[in-house]
């Protein structure tokens, strides 16, 4: 058993069945009588395994199949072909058994009960899981600390904030020791400070609990903050799969800060000059922007030295986006082989467009 | 089989676990649940009203006297009730499949169906209970009966029985919503008004509409039979002992359909 | 001239709505006719089985009151309590207080902007059901149709006016689907939707004439039928203009004290 990955599948395809319909009363009357229907393949023959302890960032453009892998996973979805075990079970012919080992968290979407305190859906959850009292207790304290639940617990889930709510949807996917956990955006919508303390809760439950966890997002941060393994789907296929390492060091490692000036520079030269490792423009004079290493500077280092050359009104930092670096890496732009080791990772992986 | 025994119960204490935490968030709005309770006996009052006017013109209709069409009526409002307070959670699912909400249900350890019945509580059917409950128990005290042991327990096997095949047929039409996408409940809204004809008796409608209410979708086992049998009415009588049998029929059917939609559920979100 | 071309757009834009909404709508007027079904199987048995035991009409008669108590109760079935409960909670109401709209206006061009799409649909299947049913009575004469219609009107202004009255009542309350369904039983026995009110023993029917539900169905279907006699006719249409525009009135001025309320407490 234990030489068996947590996650195995084969070939797995779902495919939707759309109806062919004319707009209008008149084309859905047609389509009564002809019954049209167009297939949509959402997830093409994939090939996924994944190892109990990994975490892995699933991800891919609005509507390339991430979502519809995930419910098939879980056992949502029942898939048209193709075979998938997780942690030994067919997830939809087991349903109920599967999800007494999986932990799910939707950002759109949330699991707690809509109109009755946050402590009421923990202890519905507790019953259907059927979790040890004692393990129920250790872990609802230990959460509450972790996610700062205290100060809303009493609160239907209705009347919370956002990101109360992903923290109590986050502590009750957890309360059953699942040993997957699945994350669907699960920053989406949240402010910097909320993000980061779910980063670092989810980063420690991998660390210390050996929790698996597969995420899709739109944020870089939960990538870089999480995952050490990194697939890409477009399309319903998977053109990437392989380590963070090569990511991390070619792609994120640049950073751009703009600064929004008083009056155009005196010297950009001077400026050029305290930065010898950065790419500083300015386009229209009153806008300096500097690209530079985060291993390199940090983004204090680099306002330091600009600061004593211009008045600076305002300055922003851009942060990389996982949809550029989806289309760098399908543009081939940015090649994120899959190496062996992670030292091989950092040598091979080069980003041609930068 | 005492696994499956012990399983059963473990369901039992969930649903009954939810729908009390679903009642608990509705009574915290207690005007409302009062205003619902009210509303729903003073439905019943009028129809009650309804036929008491006709019968205070006519001796019986077709057989059937005033206290026997009262019995119907009040059968037809208990099971009303007991779905509505107890299953109401049937009358969510469109809505739920239609926004893919259904995932929630997808994703615990217990049985997706027990948790569409416990998924809401409809306060307006402990009025209909209530009322009902009142309009039968003075229909049995104003026709002879003659009360045996048997014969009251029967009368509980049938209210019971003819409260499982409303909720049945509720749940069995709420499966439509895997098929047919809307944010309503058009089906189970649709066939639910056909339970119009299980007020009357129904040697009053025409053959189409009698086999429509006891072979396809059998609502004349909710009030017509059941009451049928209690009161000795003729040859119906003994169909009346069936509806045990149509109960199980019922619910076997609408959990075979609603795990064949089950399999269809495309978890689309809007 | 303008202010109304503004109210007609408005009560366009609601008939679109119908329209895309139009399986919902068509499955539910269905449904409601199983009601009319059940009930003319019942009427046939209790007319066929005794004859003259029911003196007041004959059974074509009845037939009649029946459709025409139906095809009434499918207007407006787009406006409830429901609907400005929820824009009074939600609210709305605050932007359309923003507007130089008439609150009340808004409401009742949205309500009356299906109604040609009801009416069509009602019509379409009373007369399957009549003719099923081996047809109705024709009204008596032109003049009483032609009273029925304006009749039929006022009824439709005072449901409209009912339903606004009692919608206010989601100032004070979130339990809107107990108070719809309330005032649709109050209103189905007394407006003689279930029964035609001859039949009432008098207390009854003496309660049903100084309510204003009878207005509703009552007295346009006897219109229809010509069963009340000039004298009375006048006098029946008359207080059911007084109600309607009286209710109507009323509303608005409960609008406005709600509002005020409101707007003072900061609700």
């Amino acid at each position: 058993m234990s030489s068996m990955p947590l996650i195995e599948a084969r070939g797995l395809t779902k495919k939707f069945r759309q109806a062919v319909k004319e707009p209008g009363l008149v084309g859905s009357l047609k389509h009564f009588f002809t019954r049209q229907y167009r297939d949509k393949m959402a997830v093409d023959h994939i090939d996924l395994s994944v190892e109990a302890g990994e975490s892995v960032a699933y991800l891919g453009p609005n509507g390339a199949g991430k979502s519809t892998t995930i419910k098939m996973l879980t056992g949502i979805l029942v898939p048209t072909e193709g075979s998938l075990i997780v942690d030994g079970l067919v997830p939809y012919e087991k349903r109920q058994q599967n999800a007494r080992n999986i932990g799910v968290v939707f950002g759109q979407r949330t699991t707690l009960w809509w109109d009755i305190p946050v402590i009421e859906s923990f202890n519905l959850a507790r019953d259907m899981y059927e979790i040890p009292v004692k393990r129920y207790k250790q872990n609802l304290a230990e959460f509450t600390e972790l996610l700062g639940l205290a100060e809303f617990m009493n609160v239907p889930a209705g009347k919370v904030s956002l990101g109360q709510r992903m923290r109590a949807d986050l502590c009750m996917a957890l309360l059953h020791d699942p040993k997957m956990l699945y994350l669907d955006e699960p920053t989406i919508g949240l402010d910097i400070a909320v993000k980061d303390s779910i980063r670092k809760f989810i980063r420690r439950l991998v660390d210390e609990r050996g929790t698996t966890v597969m995420l899709t997002t739109h944020d870089l941060g939960d990538i870089e903050d999480i995952c050490n393994r990194i697939v890409i789907i477009d399309s319903g296929r998977i053109i990437h799969d392989g380590d963070l390492g090569a990511l991390k060091d070619n792609y994120a490692r640049d950073r751009v800060i703009h600064f929004q000036l008083a009056r155009p520079p005196e010297s950009m030269a001077a400026i050029c000059a305290g930065l010898p490792a950065c790419e500083t423009t300015s386009d229209d004079g009153l806008r300096l922007s500097v690209r530079f290493d985060r291993f390199q500077y940090a983004a204090g280092e680099i306002a330091a030295a600009v600061m004593p050359h211009v008045e600076v009104i305002d300055f922003h930092i851009d942060e990389p986006e996982v949809e550029d670096l989806i289309r760098k890496v399908y543009l081939g732009q940015l090649s994120l082989t899959a190496p062996e080791s992670t030292a091989e990772a950092t040598e091979s992986a080069v980003a041609t467009g930068a | 089989m005492a696994a499956r025994l012990r399983r059963a119960r473990w369901l039992v204490y969930i649903y009954f676990r939810c729908l009390g935490q679903q009642m608990k968030a509705i009574l915290a709005y207690e005007a409302d649940f009062v205003i619902l309770m009210i509303s729903a006996a003073l439905v019943q009052i009028t129809g009650f009203l309804f036929i008491w006017t006709i019968f205070q013109r006519i001796p019986d209709i077709n057989g059937w006297t005033f206290w026997q069409v009262v019995m119907m009526y009040s059968l037809v409002f208990i099971t009303e009730g007991v779905g509505s307070l107890f299953f109401e959670g049937t009358w969510r699912v469109s809505r739920l499949i239609y926004n893919g909400n259904f995932d929630q249900y997808l994703l615990r350890p217990v049985s997706p169906i027990v948790q569409v019945l416990a998924g809401a509580v409809g306060f307006n059917g402990l009025g209909n209970i209530i009322t009902g409950g009142m309009l039968m128990a003075i229909s049995l005290g104003n026709v002879q009966v003659q009360w045996t042991p048997g014969r009251l327990l029967m009368l509980v096997i049938l209210i019971v029985s003819a409260a499982t095949i409303r909720v049945a047929i509720n749940l069995g039409t709420a499966a439509s919503a895997f098929w047919i996408k809307t944010p309503w409940s058009l089906v189970p809204f649709f066939v639910h008004q056909l339970g119009e004809f299980a007020k009357y008796p129904i040697t009053i409608y025409s053959l189409a509409v009698q086999a429509m209410v006891v072979v396809a979708i059998p609502f004349a086992f909710v009030s017509f039979f059941p009451t049928a049998y209690l009161f000795n009415m003729e040859a119906w009588s003994a169909i009346g002992l069936l509806t045990p049998l149509v109960a199980v029929y019922c619910l076997f059917m609408a959990v075979t359909i609603f795990r064949i939609g089950l399999r269809r559920y495309e978890s689309t979100g809007h | 001239m303008r202010g109304f071309n503004k109210y007609f757009a408005m009560a366009k834009a609601s008939l679109e709505v119908i329209f895309v909404y139009r399986a919902g709508f068509t499955v539910n007027l269905i449904g409601s006719v199983f009601y009319v079904v059940a009930m003319f199987y019942l009427w046939q048995t209790i007319f066929l089985g005794k004859p003259g035991a029911l003196g007041v009409f004959t059974w074509p008669e009845m037939k009649a009151y029946l459709i025409v108590a139906f095809i009434l109760n499918s207007t407006m079935t787009w406006f409830d309590e429901w609907q400005m409960g929820a824009d009074i909670r939600e609210g709305r109401v605050a932007t359309d207080l923003a507007r130089p709209i008439d609150f009340q206006l808004k409401r009742f061009a949205e309500a009356s902007g299906p109604i040609p799409f009801e009416l069509a649909s009602a019509l379409a299947i009373g007369a399957v059901v009549a003719f099923v049913f081996g047809g109705i009575a024709l009204p008596a004469d032109p003049a009483h149709l032609a009273l029925f219609i304006v009749s039929a009107a006022l009824a439709t202004l005072l449901k409209f006016s009912i339903i606004y009255c009692v919608s206010m009542t989601a100032f004070w309350t979130t339990g809107m689907e107990g108070v719809s369904n309330a005032r649709m039983a109050v209103q189905n026995i007394f407006s003689g939707a279930l029964i035609p009110l001859v039949f009432f023993p008098d207390w009854l029917r003496g309660l049903a004439s100084v309510l204003p539900f009878q207005g509703m169905i009552s007295t346009p279907a006897l219109t229809y039928l010509g069963a009340m006699d000039g004298p009375t006719t006048a006098f029946m249409i008359g207080t059911q203009a007084v109600w309607a525009l009286g209710l109507f009135l009323f509303g608005r001025l409960l609008w406005r004290s709600a509002v005020k309320a409101v707007t003072i407490n900061g609700g």
